[in-house]
């Protein structure tokens, strides 16, 4: 049994081919970036906080889709890039709420703000947390990842609260509101664009690494469960 | 540039650290499987 299907196992080869592609021109685009008039160097921490947040969006909508092909076919594989979406996702999320604050104490002068967005963000975050410990700790069994594929359905609501808090707050929190079409200065949209495309191609080599790693650990324990397998496996060699 | 540096670092870091124990986890499992299966293309 392979870790990946075919398909699966070339995309994730082409997307870490372009990462280190994409690297060079990241920090490259990222160094020549202009400066801010108003927070000066600072800004450009632009091109990675948002990046992230794209990232942990992507990463549990995909846990949440794939939760949901789960219940539907019964198909282990669905369930496996769940949790992959999960952990990928949560990882993202912990470097958005990392870099976020490092950016907050340099503009607002303090590392953290119970305004909505991040206090919604933080809320988000745990939420994925506790969707890992469930499959740590749990049996690792259909029960544990039939629940496991309602809790990621229902914790993907949060997101879009995470993205319209602002908006529902009337924009009375410190964070300021989402990027839009002409909001970036002149030539920032670049290296903005560039940060993204690098960050969502790392994503999904991460997702693809990830999710054959979880492929081949549940392969070695069938292989363990089911000795007539493996004595099989022993006389065919 | 001490910010802008600690926010590119902390990311770098971890997504690095991140890559190397999948990577690692990986090459365990392909190791520990039976002789004679097929091995990953990946």
């Amino acid at each position: 049994m392979n870790g990946l299907g075919p398909v699966a196992s070339k995309v994730r080869t082409a997307s870490g081919a372009l990462l280190g592609l994409l690297l060079i021109a990241y920090a490259w685009t990222v160094a020549n970036a202009p400066v801010d008039s108003v927070q000066g160097v600072i800004q450009k921490i632009l091109y990675v906080h948002p990046p992230l947040a794209y990232g942990a969006y992507l990463g549990f909508v995909i846990t949440a889709i794939c939760g949901a092909l789960y219940l539907w076919k019964d198909d282990e594989r669905w369930d496996r890039l769940a949790i992959a979406g999960a952990e990928v996702g949560v990882i993202f999320c912990t470097l958005m709420i990392v870099t976020g604050p490092i950016w907050a104490k340099g503009t607002w002068g303090k590392w953290w703000s119970w305004d909505p967005r991040l206090t919604v963000t933080l809320l988000l975050w745990f939420v994925y947390l506790a969707y890992l410990l469930l499959r740590s700790f749990g049996d690792g069994g259909a029960r544990t990842a039939r629940f496991a594929a309602v809790y990621g359905l229902v914790g993907v609501a949060l997101i879009p609260l995470n993205y319209f808090v602002i908006e529902i707050f009337g924009g009375r929190g410190m964070h300021p509101e989402n990027l839009e079409r002409g909001s970036l200065g002149d030539g920032m949209g670049l290296p903005f664009l560039v940060g993204n495309l690098t960050l969502f191609v790392a994503f999904c080599w991460f997702v693809l690494l990830r999710w054959e790693l979880e492929n081949l650990r549940a392969a070695s324990l069938l292989r363990a469960a089911d000795p007539l397998a493996r004595a099989r496996e022993e006389i065919a060699t | 540039m001490s910010y802008v540096i600690a926010a590119y670092g902390v990311t770098a870091l971890t997504l690095g650290g991140y890559a190397l124990y999948l990577l690692r986890a990986r090459a365990r499992e392909q190791k520990t499987r039976e002789p004679g299966q097929e091995t990953n293309n990946g």
